[in-house]
């Protein structure tokens, strides 16, 4: 640890840390823009000039240096007892100095000579690094009389366009797609003041290669100002007007934490949230993207009963009688359980409970999204396992970890089975003719699902839960980390919470459950369920568990 | 009047030197022979650094203190060769690329020999066609006679020289703009530290040398130190003249442009002054002087009452100017300041690589402002403000009199400051281009500032005696030894 002088702090910080980040440690912030911590540094933007102090023998005392240095190159070690600042300190950096105040004023004047005033029109105004420093450390008036250049907009790719005379160059897009993503799609065309960012294209301006990778969205969250622009999010809405939660994306077994942007209408955007040992910075684009089935209006929003080969709507008490009469006809061994890898582990501990506690059955299954392409960039993979809690559900259902999501495993798992209950909760997912075949078979089938899809159409009732945005709970992701989802937006309809339709089902059967939310659940999880102990929605927070053995 | 000194350029004109043969009967290569086989790589060292060697490609850098930087223990290290000169007013290292290029391989070898070198790479000017036509035919030669390739002359060291053309960019004379253009990237010069000496090409230890130094070297093989440091001037009759310790040996490639009446290159002890240079390149054409740039087109310029000061690094770092890469241009009475600065600010504004923030949109800024002057467009205020000149003593403060304001030069003046601050020598760069860009504009306009003024007035360019266009020297001189008003705390 080094111990450092910053402004009239006097701190502990690691050795290696630069000045940016050790005063973010402390509450200071050092404005910045081509700085991120997740690429590397070029200092380009030198909006984060700070003052270093140096020892000057001629004085025989510590001194401002002549020259301000960049916080984000500078590095504070710590010095060998001989060369200790005033006797003690590692290093001393003021980031308040009038020098420093100045430099940031005239590095945003030229920041802002051919920076169009259009934020009343700009996607990003409210999240604004330039507006908000502009703000902050600008002078609010310009001296600069002479034309604005004016480069055009640019069509980038599937998702993103380029507002290009928004872009101050800081380079980020560019050191992500070389870093991060490896495949190198953006550069810098021309030079000087006619620097821009763009694809490469033919003598005809036509594209030779479009930012198409599937990391490609985070550019459009590390532009420090509005010049990457997502088309999905393009005019939707302020950010003020949207309210943020923190939650996991349900796309695959990675787990990125995220942030859910919402109106009462439904979601807005999703953006990736820092977590150091899962997806640092990033999410890839099918989860950012792939939200809008949230919001879709074929979602179920009533349960349904199949009368004379139709599904047609009925009422929750008629649905889940319907389903305790059959159940109770039918002999406990033929009735299967079929959990879902969708699902959060209050759920499929709930679904456990039901199997082991009241039915007293041993069939229980799994369900899911098929495996598909695992993606490997060089700092972040995409994981072939398409669904976020397939370790918690076999966890939860005390399934081994050979307990595959294969058709083949499915269908033998419901071979024998009179009445299944099945929880799917997938926004897509085809089922192939032999398994259509499998379900098509048993006597009564229950799904509890989102959509009408493939398999709650052979349903004989169909029961509406609820995506990852409309609950509580928590994902076990493939690495081991326990993570909790939040609920954003209200359940369509008459939908109700997977875990309350389980609760109620149980409860019809002769349970006696008596949970009134998810976090009580996960405390009976963390008594009863090996290894997550710590894993109660207390400890979890927004940074997860990781748990006992789990490896990496 | 002062006699040329011809040493590099001594047999610049022997036809046919260009050739193996013809430069082995004036001692070529014998001097490395001689390094190789009396001398140990850390004798060479020892002989540079007390040689006083200055890097001749612009900073003016001590040759010897940059090789010791270098680390020994870590494999490979390279030699990188700059030959991308393109400072305007210099051209000097095209004529021994053109017509001596076994003379520049030659220093390489000696340079790499004393540094342990076996990787070297010319980086040359991509408009040096015939220039890097002969110096790969002399490559080609070497090669062949066995004074490159492996194992040279039996002692067991390699040598492997590439010539490698630029594309055309001002800023890939910038020493680790060079080496990001050689590894095949964007030319932009790269934060420091670290240095190339410590990591520089392919993230290795890099000797970067201007093709001028190394031509020095095969002189200051054969003919030994003592012999070295006997050539420059000896001081002590200014009160410009640099202190004794930081000696400037050697002769330099003066290359001397614009009005004088044989402009060219003059090889001279470095030392003598602006006055005996330009009497040396014929005199100046026309009238009088009324200006100098002393070394390339980024040095602050001189007036003519400035001409005393001697053209060596250290002194004209006393002149708030710098010696720079040699390329000085002389300026008549017919000349308008306002019009030559626009002139390299164009160029300037051009050459900006782009990478950062001040320089990227400073650079155009100031010459959209130059421009703006130049076409009759500056502004003026009506207001008055008290003008700051030569008070008591022959201080700089406020003279009691008022002064017109005139809005653009204020602007022109603070926008070049941001970008590098000549008067506390900061920038807010990442390379020097930014003082470079600012240090012409900023003296340009202090020491001709009468001339810009008349511009606004007038409406149009106005070409001013050089009485009336030039600001007083006392007046110049109480300026730069003001007290700066201090942002920070300064050293007491």
């Amino acid at each position: 640890m080094a111990f450092i002088k910053l402004n009239d702090l006097e701190v502990e910080v690691e050795d290696g840390t630069n000045i940016i980040e050790a005063a973010r440690q402390h509450g200071i912030e050092v404005p910045h823009y081509c700085y991120h911590p997740g690429l590397t540094r070029p200092a380009n933007c030198r909006m984060c000039l700070v003052e270093p102090h140096v020892f000057f023998p001629p004085a025989g005392k510590v001194v401002p240096d002549r020259q301000l240095a960049t916080g984000c190159t500078t590095t504070v070690r710590t010095a060998p007892p001989d060369r200790k600042l005033d006797g003690k300190y590692d290093f001393i950096v003021r980031t308040d100095s009038p020098r420093v105040k100045k430099a940031r004023e005239d590095i945003l004047e030229f920041l802002l000579v051919h920076h169009p005033l259009d934020c009343p029109v700009c996607d990003q105004a409210g999240e604004c690094d330039l507006q908000d420093f502009s703000y902050n450390h600008g002078s609010g008036k310009s001296r600069y009389l002479e034309v604005k250049n004016v480069p055009p907009k640019k069509d980038l790719g599937p998702d993103v366009l380029l507002y290009s005379t928004r872009c101050i160059v800081c380079t980020r897009c560019i050191r992500f797609c070389d870093e991060v993503a490896g495949t190198g799609e953006l550069g810098l065309i021309h030079r000087g003041s006619h620097d821009e960012i763009d694809i490469p294209r033919d003598h005809d301006e036509n594209p030779l290669r479009l930012l198409d990778n599937k990391l490609a969205g985070n550019v459009v969250d590390i532009c420090p100002v509005g010049a990457l622009i997502s088309k999905d999010f393009l005019f939707k809405s302020r950010p003020w007007f949207m309210k943020q939660v923190n939650s996991v994306c349900p796309g695959c077994s990675v787990g990125c934490n995220i942030t859910v942007d919402y109106k009462e209408d439904g979601l807005y955007r999703i953006q990736p949230r820092f977590h150091e040992d899962i997806n640092q910075h990033w999410m890839c684009d099918d989860g950012r993207l792939g939200y809008h089935y949230v919001n879709s209006e074929d979602r179920l929003q009533i349960p349904m009963k199949r009368v004379d080969g139709e599904l047609v709507p009925t009422s929750w008490a008629d649905a889940l009688n319907l389903v305790v009469e059959k159940f109770s006809e039918t002999d406990p061994d033929s009735i299967a359980i079929i959990g879902s890898a969708q699902a959060t582990n209050e759920e499929n501990y709930l679904l456990g409970k039901l199997a082991h506690e009241i039915l007293k059955t041993e069939s229980i299954g799994l369900f899911g999204r098929e495996p598909d392409e695992e993606h490997k960039f060089p700092q972040f993979t995409i994981d072939a396992d398409k669904n976020p809690n397939t370790r918690g559900a076999r966890d939860m259902l005390k399934l081994g970890d050979d307990a595959s999501l294969t058709e083949e495993v499915f269908r033998d798992g419901i071979a024998n089975a009179k009445a299944v209950y099945l929880v799917n909760g997938a926004p897509e997912r085809p089922l192939d003719e032999t398994a259509k075949q499998a379900l098509e078979a048993v006597d009564f089938l229950v799904v509890q699902d989102i959509f009408e899809s493939d398999v709650a159409q052979l349903a004989d009732v169909v029961l509406p839960g609820v995506t990852f945005a409309e609950k509580e709970g928590t994902f076990t992701n493939a690495k081991g980390w326990v993570q909790r989802i939040h609920r954003a937006v209200d359940p369509p309809g008459e939908a109700r919470t997977d875990w309350e339709i389980i609760q109620q089902l149980a409860n019809r059967l002769g349970g006696e459950m008596n949970y009134h939310f998810a976090g009580e659940i996960a405390l009976d999880i963390a008594e009863n369920v090996p290894d997550y102990q710590d894993a109660t929605h207390q400890k979890i927070g927004d940074g997860g568990v990781k748990l006992n053995g789990g490896n990496n | 009047m002062v006699q040329e000194r011809r040493i590099l350029y001594e047999h610049l004109d022997v036809p046919d030197i260009n050739t193996f043969d013809v430069f082995r009967q004036y001692d070529g290569y014998k001097r490395f022979e001689k390094a190789i086989k009396e001398y140990q790589p850390d004798d060479i060292c020892d002989m540079v650094m007390k040689s006083g060697l200055k890097g001749r490609g612009g900073a003016g850098f001590s040759t010897g203190l940059k090789w010791s930087f270098v680390p020994r223990d870590i494999e490979p290290r390279y030699l990188c060769c700059n030959a991308d000169e393109s400072e305007p007013g210099t051209f000097s290292n095209r004529y021994v690329l053109e017509r001596n290029p076994h003379l520049l391989i030659e220093g390489i070898l000696i340079c790499c020999y004393a540094m342990g070198i076996s990787t070297a790479y010319v980086y040359i000017r991509g408009e040096f066609t015939l220039g890097k036509r002969m110096l790969d035919a002399a490559i080609e030669e070497a090669y062949q006679q066995g004074y490159l390739g492996k194992d040279i002359l039996g002692s067991g060291f390699d040598l492997d020289i590439y010539s490698h053309p630029g594309a055309g960019a001002y800023i890939c004379g910038e020493e680790t703009g060079l080496i990001e253009s050689l590894e095949g990237k964007r030319g932009q010069p790269r934060v420091k530290p670290p240095f190339p000496a410590v990591e520089g090409l392919f993230h290795k230890p890099t000797v970067v040398q201007n093709v001028e130094t190394l031509c020095n070297l095969p002189f200051l093989m054969g003919n030994g130190v003592e012999w070295y440091t006997d050539i420059g001037r000896t001081y002590g009759d200014t009160r410009f003249d640099p202190p004794q310790s930081d000696p400037n040996t050697g002769t330099k490639l003066y290359c001397i442009s614009g009005d004088v009446n044989k402009p060219g290159v003059y090889e001279l002890d470095l030392g003598l002054t602006a006055e005996e240079l330009i009497e040396v390149a014929g005199g100046v054409r026309g009238e009088r002087v009324k200006a100098v740039i002393p070394g390339g087109s980024s040095a602050p310029i001189l007036t003519h009452y400035e001409l005393e000061c001697r053209l060596d690094f250290t002194s004209l770092t006393l002149w708030k100017s710098m010696l720079g890469s040699g390329g000085i241009i002389v300026m008549n009475e017919t000349r308008n300041i306002v019009d030559c600065l626009l002139n390299i600010m164009k160029f300037y504004a051009h050459e900006s690589c782009g990478q950062c923030t001040p320089c990227r949109w400073g650079t155009p800024w100031v010459r959209d402002i130059v421009q703006r002057i130049a076409d009759g467009e500056g502004r003026q205020t009506t207001m008055q403000r008290p003008k700051f000149g030569v008070a008591e003593g022959g201080r700089w403060g406020d003279t009691g009199e008022m002064e017109e304001v005139y809005e653009d030069l204020d602007l022109l003046e603070s926008v070049a400051n941001n970008i590098a601050n000549v008067d506390t020598m900061t920038w807010n760069t990442i390379c020097v281009f930014g003082i470079a860009v600012s240090w012409p504009a900023v003296s340009y306009l202090r020491k001709f500032r009468p001339e810009f003024e008349a511009a606004i007035r007038e409406g149009k360019l106005v070409t001013l005696s050089v009485e009336e266009a030039t600001v007083p020297p006392e007046e110049n001189y109480a300026y730069q030894q003001r007290i700066v008003p201090s942002l920070f705390e300064a050293p007491t």
